[in-house]
């Protein structure tokens, strides 16, 4: 659970091509953290104590110190066309429509640039830890160009990721990993499940069919999965055995 | 004399260099024409008289369930637009839903301890839901989020162009559109 963090590139906030009904996505937490897991469309994001809102152009941050009265710290200029923020351990990604903008927030109350990198494109990204990024692109959005495809980038050198591997797939959404498996939702083509025992060579061990998949949530042996009309809950087993658990669609 | 023939001049000159900005102005592309019928955006409409009341509510059906959250043993998912489904997972088997949470516009939230965070339009809410069938508002800040624009929708292309009379603009869903006279 720990490694995990996945979150969703929305391109707007409505049912909007790139986040069809929007989604989910998990953040890093343990069991003795008090934030629970979210993401999405993702127009603000907590941690450390403090809560970042971006809006078309800025990044704002606020203090939870006092969580019930949530003190702006200050806003930043970060660029155009801000779509989405979230956090990776003490960084914020502040995704807009032409590139990723990478701030520290080892002094949570002040966000600083680390730098920038363009011509990534992603609708949802999960980084699987500090040298490893998932992140889906989907055609005919703003977030996927012309594309649809699981895409695999090296992200040692945050500011300039480069991209290891395309695996085609037919409309992926989000993503979520736990130990060697990576699930990514493929829209109504159901789920995908990779083994990544090599991270840079995704091996598809799993499909799973009958729902419209947009987005999962993976704790422990629990997969929360935002499917279209509501939500299901599946135990993950062994030997790839997803066993669904039960479905809240009404 | 020599002055007015000089401002006699200028002025017909001023009126024709200006004259000729128009025509530029003027030529437009071609007007594709009015779609039939294509995918676009509409506007939800709300007639509530007062979009900032923020209140617990019996469990509701999910009808365009939003994102989903998860802390401790509670799955929380929004209602899009709406508000927020409160469901306890902790037998996965067996979800319980307990409660929804009508916040206009919703669409994502955060959780902290017992303080949700979510947005209600454009304004961040601060909710204690240490009862979740009786949250209470702790605080609100207005105006933090641009998440819904009331004259236009978040995407480009046709869409439905707003109507007043109906109601207050609280977001944009993509939809068949028939003859669609607005476009972003």
């Amino acid at each position: 659970m720990k490694k995990l963090l996945f979150i969703i590139f929305s391109a707007s906030l409505f049912i909007t091509s790139c986040d069809k009904d929007s989604s989910t996505s998990a953040d890093k937490t343990t069991a003795s953290s008090n934030t629970g897991q979210g993401g999405s469309l993702a127009r603000f994001t907590t941690a450390a104590d403090h809560m970042y809102i971006v809006d078309d152009r800025k990044l704002y941050t606020y203090s939870l110190l006092d969580e019930k009265r949530p003190q702006l710290k200050g806003s930043i200029d970060v660029g155009f066309s801000i779509e989405t923020i979230y956090t990776y351990k003490d960084k914020l990604f502040i995704g807009s429509s032409s590139a990723m903008y990478i701030y520290s927030i080892s002094n949570p109350a002040q966000p600083t640039k680390l730098g920038q990198a363009t011509h990534v494109r992603a609708c949802d990204p999960v980084i699987a830890n500090d040298s490893i990024a998932y992140v889906t692109v989907r055609g005919g959005t703003r977030c996927g160009g012309t594309q649809n495809a699981l895409m695999v980038y090296d992200v040692k050198y945050i500011t300039q990721p480069l991209l290891r591997k395309t695996v085609n797939m037919e409309s992926p959404y989000g993503l979520g990993m736990t130990g060697n498996r990576l699930y990514v939702c493929n829209g109504s083509n159901g789920l995908n499940v990779y083994d990544i025992t090599d991270p840079i060579n995704p091996v598809l061990k799993k499909q799973l069919a009958g729902d419209t998949f947009y987005d999962v949530i993976i704790i422990d042996d629990l997969m929360v999965a935002m499917i279209e009309g509501g939500t299901a809950l599946y135990e993950l087993k062994a030997n790839d055995e997803i066993s669904l658990a039960a479905k809240i669609v009404n | 004399m020599k002055r007015t023939s000089l401002s006699a001049w200028l002025l017909p000159m001023l009126a024709i260099s200006l004259a000729a900005c128009y025509p530029r102005e003027r030529v437009e592309p071609q007007p594709e024409p009015i779609p039939a019928e294509i995918d676009g955006w509409a506007p939800v409409y709300s007639k509530d008289a007062d979009l900032t009341v923020i209140k617990s509510m019996p469990p509701q059906n999910i009808v365009k369930g939003g994102k989903i959250y998860i802390k401790g043993d509670t799955l929380y998912q929004v209602e899009s637009g709406k508000g927020i489904h409160v469901i306890l997972i902790k037998q996965p088997a067996n979800p319980q839903k307990v409660a929804f949470i009508s916040v206009t516009g919703a669409q994502e939230l955060a959780v902290k301890n017992a303080t949700l965070y979510t947005n209600n339009l454009n304004d961040l809410v601060v909710l204690d839901i240490t009862r979740v069938d009786s949250v209470k508002l702790a605080d609100r800040i207005s105006n933090v989020f641009k998440m819904v624009d009331a004259t236009r929708p978040p995407g480009t292309g046709y869409y439905e162009c707003v109507d007043k009379s109906k109601g207050t603009v609280v977001g944009w869903e993509q939809k068949l559109l028939k003859y669609p006279k607005c476009r972003n």
